[in-house]
């Protein structure tokens, strides 16, 4: 497969799930504020960890004066100055399964498309502006209505690797992300069950985690939540689920050999999985649960940047005579499609008859 | 007679479908029977389901000069135009004919040139053509042939005379529609496909695959096949997927192509892997910054020295734009004569050029009633319709003429061919072209029927996208009812 497809597959994948973990944070969020709500709360305590999820509070500030819910949400769905809208998310994952649109099913470019065309739509603006979940909603079945068809069409061959190691990687992100924006709150129980586990029971719906954690375990203990959430093997979402399928995707891509000949990537999912596998929640608490996200964030990252230089920056350098060239790489650019507005070459490319 | 066509008029043109007002010609009769019967509601419903269904699909091409990269659907009609089998099976004879003679020509003049030495036809003129290639003189190609997609534009005249307008031998593109347009027929009418006896048209994909693998190096059994795009921002980036998809092979850009000791490889996640077959769809010019254009940025550095050795193939050739040079266009009756020695079957429209003295006076004496175009143009551009451009418009083009007459030819307007297309609630006549696809491989194959372009604009004889054009699906019987 061509290195630039894969990269552009990776990417298709990543935005998607990127799309679908803001609906269901800003729908988780709006629902908890309608439970606090009576309790006159000041809201901006329940927005700002969105915003720092997102990592958008600086650009967010250039925007708005106050951290208001109505502009929060606003500016995380739909805002096109925002690069991390959902809004944007889904046109660059569109943009993105345009350019591979040979290597995917008819049926996964029409649900992308089709997407995109809602969210651009006056239907979509109008079914933002009068109710929002139903948005939100919208955006949320669409990805599954794609990670469904993804694995119904999908050959299991490099396209279906490929997209997989995206949308695993994207998963773990914004897991460890949310888990952070708990990360100051108390890890007392409640002391009764009335007073105010919300905010840790909104973690759990904003990542469809409620019902399989409470078929888990009876209380909703923030240890066991978090337990759940980051070393759990069984539930989907949670980091080291995503982080075993992304070794083992990545073992199926490279080959199992021995350390000496192992791809960076595979070594470093590895590790990692190996870490999460041997590691009790008691051990992260007392590292700290936002320290500790920090690293898995960075070893995260470090495993995108080596599967990038793996299988897009460095696959041209496979040598084919004895004689050949060195190549200068370019600077790793992230997000595929995004990487290449070059007015001239645009310019060039309308050109051709 | 159907409801739907009962005020329908022909008017005074050559009309597809009827011979007079509620007449309808033979193969038309079983459509109209099923088609007619519906109401203008039924037939809108279908139509905007359709129109719907390319959007969602991403059937569209990109709008030029607007921020927000709009992709735009190619408007299209639901009423098929349809072929009788006779009238089709000269018009394959006429375009394999003209394939053969082009593809001879292009030959000769790229190597010994005989039929300028023998003065058939004017060497001058062949030679100053902008897009001939001198410094591809001598290179031996894959099997002599230089075009091996061809988009022959025909039109018929006002006694529905089929007349060749161009011959596309670069890049003609519009072939996926043809392939879309048959598909939406098939939601659209799924029981009036099945009950008339309509050739189809879905072989294309496999047909040029044939087509390229035809050319491959020598001694490569299963060539890597690749389809070369400019990238996601030209118009036609949907067609190069599509057709790629249609073969099963990679889409890929210049940036992907590296050369390794003049041999051509992609950029995979598993290393090199060497191309042999490139179906390329971007211009001449842009193809190699080391042999045309030093600022390319979409072509592959060294490619033409590798397909000059014979390492990879090419498809079209280059230089083959000397052949759609209008000019030379001219000329094809006479390369069909000398190296066939034949009457063409498809007579070309009446050109007049501009660098012979004679005609170009008389051009300049009757731009009123001529139509004008400049010989490189494409797509409607740099033309000039003398019976409807004002004053000022015949100047300004009288004094360009004088200035480079060489770059001008002119054509009596022909009345195209009219069909109904459906406009609102009822069907109007509009002039329409054909576009059919010649292929060239191991021997000339077309596909039957091709892309109906429609000048959906009242009165208009432009049948391009970038002009307000529309296409229709062709329907090409196996019988001649």
């Amino acid at each position: 497969m061509l290195s630039r497809v894969a990269d552009s597959i990776y990417w298709m994948a990543r935005y998607v799930e990127r799309a679908e973990n803001l609906s269901r944070l800003l729908l988780s969020t709006q629902d908890l504020l309608l439970d606090a709500g009576a309790d006159g709360l000041d809201e901006e305590q329940f927005w700002r960890p969105i915003l720092a999820t997102t990592g958008d509070e600086e650009a967010y500030s250039a925007v708005h004066k106050k951290i208001k819910g109505r502009d929060v949400a606003a500016f995380v769905a739909l805002r096109p100055e925002n690069p991390n809208s959902i809004l944007n998310s889904i046109r660059a994952a569109r943009e993105n399964a345009r350019t591979v649109r040979d290597q995917i099913s008819d049926e996964i470019w029409e649900c992308l498309n089709g997407l995109r065309l809602f969210v651009e739509s006056n239907e979509g603006r109008s079914t933002y502006r009068n109710q929002n979940a139903a948005f939100y909603e919208r955006v949320l079945r669409r990805s599954y209505q794609f990670q469904g068809i993804a694995d119904s069409t999908t050959p299991r061959g490099e396209v279906w690797h490929f997209l997989r190691l995206g949308t695993c990687l994207e998963r773990a992100d914004q897991m460890s992300r949310l888990l952070d924006t708990c990360s100051a709150l108390s890890m007392e129980m409640p002391p009764h069950p009335q007073s105010r586990p919300l905010r840790w029971a909104a973690l759990l719906r904003s990542c469809s985690a409620w019902h399989a954690f409470q078929a888990e375990h009876s209380k909703l203990d923030p240890k066991k939540i978090i337990e759940y959430l980051l070393l759990d093997e069984t539930f989907p979402r949670s980091v080291a689920c995503c982080v075993v399928e992304l070794h083992q995707t990545l073992q199926r891509l490279c080959g199992v050999g021995s350390l000496h000949h192992m791809p960076s990537p595979v070594r470093r999912a590895g590790r990692l999985r190996s870490d999460l596998a041997y590691t009790t929640v008691d051990e992260v608490l007392a590292v700290g649960l936002h320290e500790y996200i920090d690293i898995l964030q960075s070893r995260l990252n470090d495993i995108g940047v080596s599967i990038f230089q793996t299988f897009v920056l460095y696959a041209d350098l496979t040598p084919v005579a004895e004689d050949a060239p060195e190549e200068t790489t370019s600077t790793p650019a992230l997000g595929a499609f995004h990487a290449h507005h070059d007015e001239d070459a645009q310019m060039q490319q309308q050109q051709q008859q | 007679m159907s409801s739907l066509f009962n005020d329908y008029q022909p008017g005074k043109f050559f009309d597809e479908v009827f011979s007079a007002p509620g007449a309808a010609r033979a193969h038309y009769e079983g459509l109209l029977s099923s088609v007619g019967n519906l109401t203008p509601g039924d037939y809108s419903t279908l139509q905007k389901a359709v129109d719907a269904a390319f959007l969602r699909m991403g059937v569209t091409f990109t709008v030029y000069g607007d921020d927000q990269g709009t992709e735009r659907i190619f408007p299209f009609d639901l009423m098929p135009r349809i072929i009788p089998q006779r009238e089709w099976e000269r018009v394959e004879a006429g375009l394999t004919q003209r394939i053969t003679a082009l593809n001879l020509f292009l030959n000769d003049i790229y190597h010994g040139q005989k039929i300028l030495n023998d003065k058939a036809v004017p060497e001058e003129l062949v030679l100053s053509a902008s897009h001939y290639r001198p410094e591809f003189k001598g290179v031996k190609v894959p099997h002599g042939i230089y075009i091996h997609i061809c988009g022959t534009d025909l039109v018929r005249d006002d006694k529905g005379e089929y007349f060749v307008l161009e011959d596309n031998g670069r890049c003609p593109s519009g072939a996926s529609y043809m392939l879309e347009n048959r598909h939406a027929m098939k939601r659209a009418f799924p029981g009036l496909l099945q009950s008339l006896p309509v050739r189809p048209v879905d072989a294309y994909g496999t047909m040029l695959r044939e087509t390229l693998a035809h050319l491959a190096p020598k001694g490569v059994l299963e060539p890597t096949i690749v389809v070369l795009t400019p990238g996601i921002y030209n118009s036609a980036y949907f067609e190069h997927c599509y057709l790629a998809k249609q073969m099963g092979v990679p889409i890929v850009e210049g940036r992907d192509l590296i050369m390794r000791n003049d041999r051509v490889f992609m950029r995979t996640t598993k290393g090199l892997e060497q191309v042999h077959v490139i179906y390329r769809r971007i211009d001449d010019d842009f193809l190699d910054p080391l042999v045309f254009r030093k600022d390319s940025l979409l072509g592959v550095p060294g490619i033409i020295n590798s397909y000059r050795k014979g390492h990879v193939a090419l498809a079209n050739s280059i230089g083959t734009g000397v052949a759609d040079d209008k000019a030379v266009y001219a000329l094809v009756p006479k390369m069909i004569e000398y190296y066939l020695d034949q009457e063409p079957i498809l007579p070309n429209v009446q050109t007049f050029l501009g660098i012979k003295k004679k005609e170009c006076a008389y051009i300049l004496e009757n731009l009123d009633k001529l139509v004008v175009k400049a010989v490189n143009e494409s797509g409607g551009y740099g033309m000039l319709m003398g019976p409807s451009a004002s004053k000022k418009e015949r100047a300004d083009f009288a004094e360009r003429i004088k200035a480079n007459p060489r770059n001008y030819i002119a054509q009596p307007v022909l009345q195209l061919s009219r069909h109904p297309v459906f406009v609102d609630d009822h069907f109007e006549g509009r002039h329409i072209d054909l576009r059919p696809y010649v292929l060239y491989g191991d021997r000339v194959r077309v596909v039957p029927g091709g892309l109906t372009r429609v000048a959906l604009k009242k009165g208009s004889l432009v049948v391009n996208s970038s002009q307000g054009g529309g296409s229709k699906d062709t329907w090409v019987l196996w019988n001649d009812e």
